[in-house]
């Protein structure tokens, strides 16, 4: 009877204990149970004396609670409890916490003892990193493996020491320790979170993961792309662990509707239906560990720990152990026998005691039968675990080794291996044993064209003989690892030959190292490789000229496939999960084989190209809204749109700027006045009522009867009224505030004119207000002025660096006098004044200023901004008005440089010598000697001279000197 | 009032990434998982079909027009590792150049303001960052900035021409004395933003406070004052607002506009600087104004498409 011969079990209570971890140590003697107030520790010799306790003070539950699994540290355990790892001792039956590892910044998900270095743990966390401590050292983590997402679980490899596995959401990482950057392989292995990760005890590169997606998966990390081979359940899986003995897994399920809190075991080489189930416990099972096996004993033990504080201790008996396994035959006869025989039991006891909800009294029947089918078929079946058999290795084995190939026969149980290294040749016979690798280490043979001496071949045969002895001892395979000893032991022979400095081949055939052990796929749209590639965005919106909305979003009908309330994924990866149908999502499961086609479709090239971001949103309308209509038919003969319309929005009312006021704006600085009138009206025009009163205050400060006086020992300049400069500032940081660049622009020009000094500009002698202005703007920054355009577009000098333009422009800047003029040279400070009453008068030009001087530079930007905007506007001429009244220069004008070309030898020349010909490069058409200073081209025929030659030949005649017939007057502007 | 002025019909064959309108919003260039760019003419509310270009083997993520100045350019940039710059010459758009300096998609590309010349920022999830120059004669310019992003660059953002205070007159003749700089936002949560010294691109500051990948950062345009501001958003839902008004560009401040239910995808400034377009996962467009007292409030929401920018708010109206 199944249920007796595992019913044979210990059960305690700790009614007080309210544990949410617990562990079993290593030499199976204690276990502890982590409470909130206390962790108990059992002694699972004689569980149901009074566990010994060791208090803690914290507010958190302990997460994870792991004894160190080495020998020599098996009184060290560790717990974590929020952001912090307590390493506890226990010695002598008492306990005490001895350090804490600090680091991690938000909750520690996960932590596990190295299975290799007794020192170390690594413990992972939501906060993105996965940490590597060294107890000896525990002020920081010696290595931090950043993960950007947070991880749910981390294990370390049993059988790599550097190798460990983390699990984020529905990927799982591999990572190498010496690799910290960035993982090793990713692995997409479910569409929901994973709860549980554990390596397989043998096969360095096989772990189980058990998701919330109702399944468990078997993974060879060398092929993420595809699991070998799944576990569906009903319910979500918690945890799914291997067991010690061979073959064997237990799963714990996520306990939904139905209070199914039995423990299951099953068999990996068939996960049609359990093997055993462990039932007994009333309420979700929290943790299950394995007890070492006793010396001399073949049971073993499975601790477990429930929510219903109990702890139960299971016994496993070699009977049960071998339903799992599958090596011989009668073996597995005897389980078969014994597997039917516990299914009746079972099923018989369906009424006392709740089964997995998967085995009613009909499913049962099938699932017999399956049993049956499937164990008469192992010999055959492809096993998740370990490779058994010869076939299986040779399809796993990794040899993308440079310079060997590898032929394998199954069939006749031998290969190949041709490896050449240097001048090297060998050629190698396997014949694998019927046993192999079940302690039966095959044989190797060398064969022609061998070319290595015979004392390298005796090293060889050993080397390899001792590689497989070693691996078949443990049951291992043993290919792989021999053609590496194989290939290491030649190139070192060519190094050691090399540096004697007898091989010639060193140079020619330099010594490669094997390829990286994860030869990387070919890069498909949406596949693992994406993994840092965002997610596309399928919606938008963007401001676009000076006042459009451009937008665009998802078409209605596509909808997403995750319910709204899971977040949009965050990277491209998330489509490898339409790749192929092994990644097929589970509600797909249900859907008819057509539909199917469509998502998942078979990893062909051609299908691989179709997976596109719209996959992710697709199906759920298909499934949903078009399922019935479309019935039978091929869905790709109708066309969906994907796309949807791109709506472009007039939001230009949202703006503080507008365009009808940049129309209408004036910028009359002949009559300020005026200006400001019209310029309230154009305000009040457009329902800007707050505009119109500002340019109604705007007209009043700049009234002619407020003029201050050139006298600094006159009146108080209006500017220093509160009603002057104050309001002004203050109307300028209000629409600041708004953003209203428009209204800045406009009154900073407005003011800029009526406060530029009179005095200022007598250099000019008596020239009205707006002239002036003109003027200085007009020879400082020619090109920004609207008659600038039209004149000096011909003048050049032969010497490029002084143009007539710069010229003044630079007087202005260095003759002292000028200082006056220029608000910005107030700035500067650069002048020394030494005269006293020189002084008095300028500060008094600064006085009586309405815009404050020094913030000069900030009103030009203003300017400048709204020029910009003008622009956009494509109003250019306004923009020309309003640049005008910038102080600073803008870029300067970079546009026409003359270039020469040398009259004598036709090379392009700077300055007036060629530097080819070393002669002159431009000789005047009328005096025939070479130009230097300043000088005239006609920009159609090229022909020209010294400007005061060529002024006076055009006072009286319209062709070109030079007599080419050329027009020159009307051809080019002069 | 806002209204719908135009509603282009792509005839894109698969999902659409971006779309965006020219300096004078005369046209609208789209791209798509299709592996095409189109570009629109959108004048008077019509839609003509200019060019429909093909080059990227890819989807394409993301367009950028540059400045007027230097003719009708356009960038795009794809999940094949490309960035192609079109240049439209005699009507025809034809490819300028092609760069192919980057070993994963490129995410994003922004030209730089136009007083910088024609310089273009791309951001790829190699985590670099590339800046291309045109140095006249179709030759380009490669700077890259390695690992600007662990793991990898979502977006880029360049920050308006702004000439530092301290020089105030340059000499004419001469280039002035800009101070280049350009955020990013990647998938090591930070938004960072580099600048120009002595022509190398440095890594001027890093920006923390969202807790996971950054999709955008959009760097407000400048209307002359002397605040910087930048928006960035996050697979976290979140959208801060950084402000700096220290003249040394040192010390910004964080502040939340608002958390989303889902990832925000993208952020857009108005031209003004004052409105801020936030777009994600959840398919829907918004619309947030600062208000005088510095809070940030949603001014309107464009759902699913359907409707226009509706319900503008009394207040908001009465402000303009």
């Amino acid at each position: 009877m199944a249920a007796r011969w595992s019913s044979e079990n210990v059960v305690v209570e700790f009614r007080d204990a309210q544990a949410t971890a617990m562990s079993v140590d290593c030499l199976g003697r204690h276990a502890v149970l982590s409470g909130r107030r206390f962790l108990y520790v059992v002694n699972l010799e004689m569980p149901s004396e009074a566990p010994r306790k060791i208090g803690r003070q914290s507010k958190w539950d302990v997460g994870t609670v792991q004894w160190n699994p080495h020998r020599t540290e098996a009184h060290l355990f560790a717990a974590s409890s929020n952001q912090r790892v307590d390493l506890y001792v226990w010695q002598d039956g008492c306990g005490e916490a001895h350090t804490s590892l600090l680091g991690h910044t938000r909750v520690i998900s996960d932590l596990d003892w190295s299975w290799f270095e007794p020192e170390f743990l690594v413990t992972s966390s939501v906060d993105t990193y996965i940490y590597i401590w060294d107890t000896r050292d525990t002020r920081k983590p010696t290595v931090a493996l950043s993960a950007v997402a947070g991880a749910s679980q981390v294990k370390w490899n049993r059988r790599n020491q550097y190798c460990l596995a983390s699990s984020h959401d529905g990927d799982v990482r591999i990572w190498d320790k010496r690799k910290p950057n960035t993982a090793v392989e990713y692995v997409a292995a479910h569409l929901s979170k994973i709860h549980g990760l554990d390596w397989h005890p043998d096969n360095e590169y096989i772990l189980a993961t058990s998701s919330q997606d109702n399944s468990v998966r078997f993974w060879d990390y060398r092929q993420p792309r595809k699991y070998l081979n799944i576990l569906s359940c009903q319910v979500p899986v918690w945890k799914a662990r291997y067991t010690p003995f061979s073959n064997g897994l237990v799963t714990v399920m996520v306990p939904q509707l139905r209070r199914e809190n039995s423990l299951l075991l099953w068999s990996t080489l068939d996960l049609n239906s359990p093997v055993h189930a462990f039932v007994g416990h009333d309420d979700v099972v929290l943790e299950f560990q394995w007890r070492p096996q006793k010396e001399g004993s073949k049971d073993c033990q499975l601790v477990t720990w429930s929510r219903d504080q109990t702890l139960r201790i299971w016994r496993v008996d070699p009977q049960l152990q071998k339903l799992c396994a599958s090596d011989i035959v009668e073996e597995l006869m005897d389980g078969l026998t014994l597997a039917t025989d516990s299914e009746k039991t079972l099923r018989s006891q369906d009424s006392e005691a709740p089964l997995s909800p998967s085995l009613n009294a009909d499913e049962s029947h099938d699932q017999q039968e399956g049993v049956q089918s499937s164990l008469s078929t192992s010999s055959r079946h492809d096993a998740p675990g370990l490779p058994q058999t010869l076939q299986q290795e040779f399809s796993l084995v990794n040899l993308q080794i440079r310079n060997v190939n590898v032929e394998m026969d199954a069939v006749n149980r031998s290969c190949f291996v041709s490896a050449h290294c240097g001048a090297n040749r060998v050629r190698l016979v396997v014949k694998f044993p019927a046993q192999y690798p079940n302690n039966a280490a095959p044989s190797f043979q060398f064969v022609s064209p061998t070319t290595i001496s015979s004392s390298m071949k005796t090293k060889i045969q050993k080397i390899l003989t001792d590689t497989s002895l070693q691996k078949v001892k443990r049951n291992q395979n043993c290919l792989e690892p021999c053609v590496r000893q194989l290939v290491s032991c030649l190139e070192s022979d060519i190094v050691s030959a090399s540096e004697d400095g007898t091989n010639p081949y060193i140079l020619t055939n330099p010594v490669t190292p094997a390829l990286p052990a994860f030869p990387r796929v070919t890069n498909t749209y949406g596949s693992y490789q994406d993994a840092n590639i965002p997610f596309p965005r399928t919606s938008g919106a963007r401001f676009c000229g000076t006042g459009f909305l451009v937008y665009f979003t998802r078409p209605m009908t596509m909808h997403r496939t995750a319910p709204p309330t899971e977040p949009t994924p965050r990277s491209l990866s998330a489509l490898s999960a339409y790749h192929s149908g092994v990644m097929t999502p589970m509600k797909m499961r249900s859907e008819s084989q057509a539909t199917l086609r469509l998502y998942s479709g078979s990893p062909t090239r051609t299908d691989k190209e179709q997976v596109s971001i719209s996959s992710f949103y697709y199906k759920e309308r298909k499934s949903r809204r078009w399922k019935g209509k479309r019935e039978g038919t091929d869905c790709s003969n109708r066309p969906i749109k994907l796309a949807g319309k791109v709506i472009i929005q007039e939001v230009s009312c949202l703006l503080p700027v507008h365009k009808a006021l940049g129309e209408t704006y004036v910028l009359n600085v002949n009559d300020i006045q005026d200006t400001c009138q019209k310029n309230a009206a154009a305000a009040l025009a457009i329902g800007r009522r707050d505009l119109a009163k500002v340019w109604a205050l705007a007209s009043a400060a700049t009234s002619l009867d407020l003029s201050p006086d050139s006298e600094p020992d006159a009146d108080t300049p209006w500017a220093r009224h509160p009603f002057g400069r104050h309001l002004l500032e203050t109307l300028l940081d209000h629409y600041s505030h708004m953003s209203d660049v428009q209204s800045l622009a406009m009154l900073c020009s407005v003011f800029r004119g009526q406060g530029s000094p009179h005095d200022s500009f007598t250099l000019y002698g008596h020239q009205n207000p707006r002239s002036s202005v003109l003027a200085l703007h007009h020879l400082r920054y020619p090109s920004y002025t609207s008659s600038s355009v039209t004149s000096g577009s011909c003048s050049s000098t032969s010497d490029s660096t002084t143009t007539t333009w710069n010229m003044i422009g630079r007087d202005s800047e260095h003759i002292p006098p000028w200082g006056e003029s220029s608000p910005d040279d107030y700035r500067y400070g650069n002048q020394v004044y030494t005269d006293p009453r020189e002084r008095e008068k300028e500060q008094h030009d600064m006085n009586k200023r309405l815009l404050d001087p020094a913030n000069t530079l900030q009103f030009d930007d203003f300017k400048k901004c709204y020029g910009e905007i003008l622009h956009r506007w494509g109003l250019k001429e306004k923009r020309a008005e309003v640049l005008k009244f910038v102080s600073c220069p803008p870029e300067p004008h970079k546009g026409i440089e003359f270039g020469v070309y040398c009259c004598h030898c036709r090379s392009q020349a700077r300055g007036t010598q060629c530097a080819v010909c070393k002669r002159f490069t431009f000789q005047c058409a009328i005096c025939h000697v070479a130009v230097r200073g300043s000088s005239n081209f006609c920009l159609s025929c090229g022909h020209g001279g010294h400007t005061s030659h060529m002024m006076e030949w055009f006072r009286s005649q319209e062709v070109c000197p030079a007599g080419c017939g050329c027009h020159c007057l009307l051809q080019s502007t002069f | 009032m806002v209204s719908v002025i135009n509603t282009v019909d792509t005839s894109h064959e698969d999902m659409i990434h971006d779309a965006q309108m020219d300096y004078y919003g005369t046209r609208l260039a789209t791209c798509s998982s299709d592996r095409s760019v189109k570009i629109f003419d959108v004048k008077n509310g019509g839609q003509i079909l200019v060019a429909d270009l093909r080059g990227h083997e890819g989807p394409v993520w993301q367009v950028a027009w540059a400045h007027p100045m230097y003719g009708n350019i356009l960038a795009s940039c794809s999940y094949d590792r490309k960035v192609i710059i079109w240049k439209e010459e005699n009507g025809t758009w034809d490819k300028m150049y092609e760069y192919t300096g980057h070993e994963s998609s490129v995410n994003s590309v922004c030209w730089g303001p136009y007083d910088y010349g024609l310089i273009l920022a791309c951001g790829s999830s190699d985590g670099a960052i590339s800046l291309i120059t045109s140095t006249g004669d179709e030759q380009w310019d490669i700077k890259k900035i390695s690992n600007a992003h662990t793991i990898g660059c979502n977006a880029v953002s360049w920050a308006p021409a702004v000439l530092p205070g301290s020089l105030i007159d340059q000499p004419s003749g001469q280039k002035p004395n800009y101070i280049k700089r350009f955020a990013s936002g990647g998938c090591d949560n930070l938004v960072k933003i580099w600048k120009e010294e002595d022509g190398q691109w440095k890594e001027d500051q890093k920006l923390e406070a969202h807790s996971d990948w950054v999709r955008d950062v959009g760097w407000a345009p400048s209307i002359g004052l002397p605040t910087s501001t930048i928006a960035s958003c996050s697979q976290d839902g979140r959208v801060f607002i950084w402000t700096c008004d220290d003249p040394a560009g040192n010390t910004w401040t964080a502040k939340l506009l608002h958390k989303f239910n889902d990832v925000v995808w993208h952020v857009s400034w108005s031209i003004t600087g004052n409105i801020l377009a936030v777009s994600g996962g959840d398919n829907k467009v918004t619309l947030w104004k600062e208000s005088v007292d510095g809070q940030w409030a949603c001014i309107s929401d464009v759902n699913k498409g359907q409707g226009a920018v509706s319900s503008i708010t009394e207040g908001q109206q009465n402000e303009q």
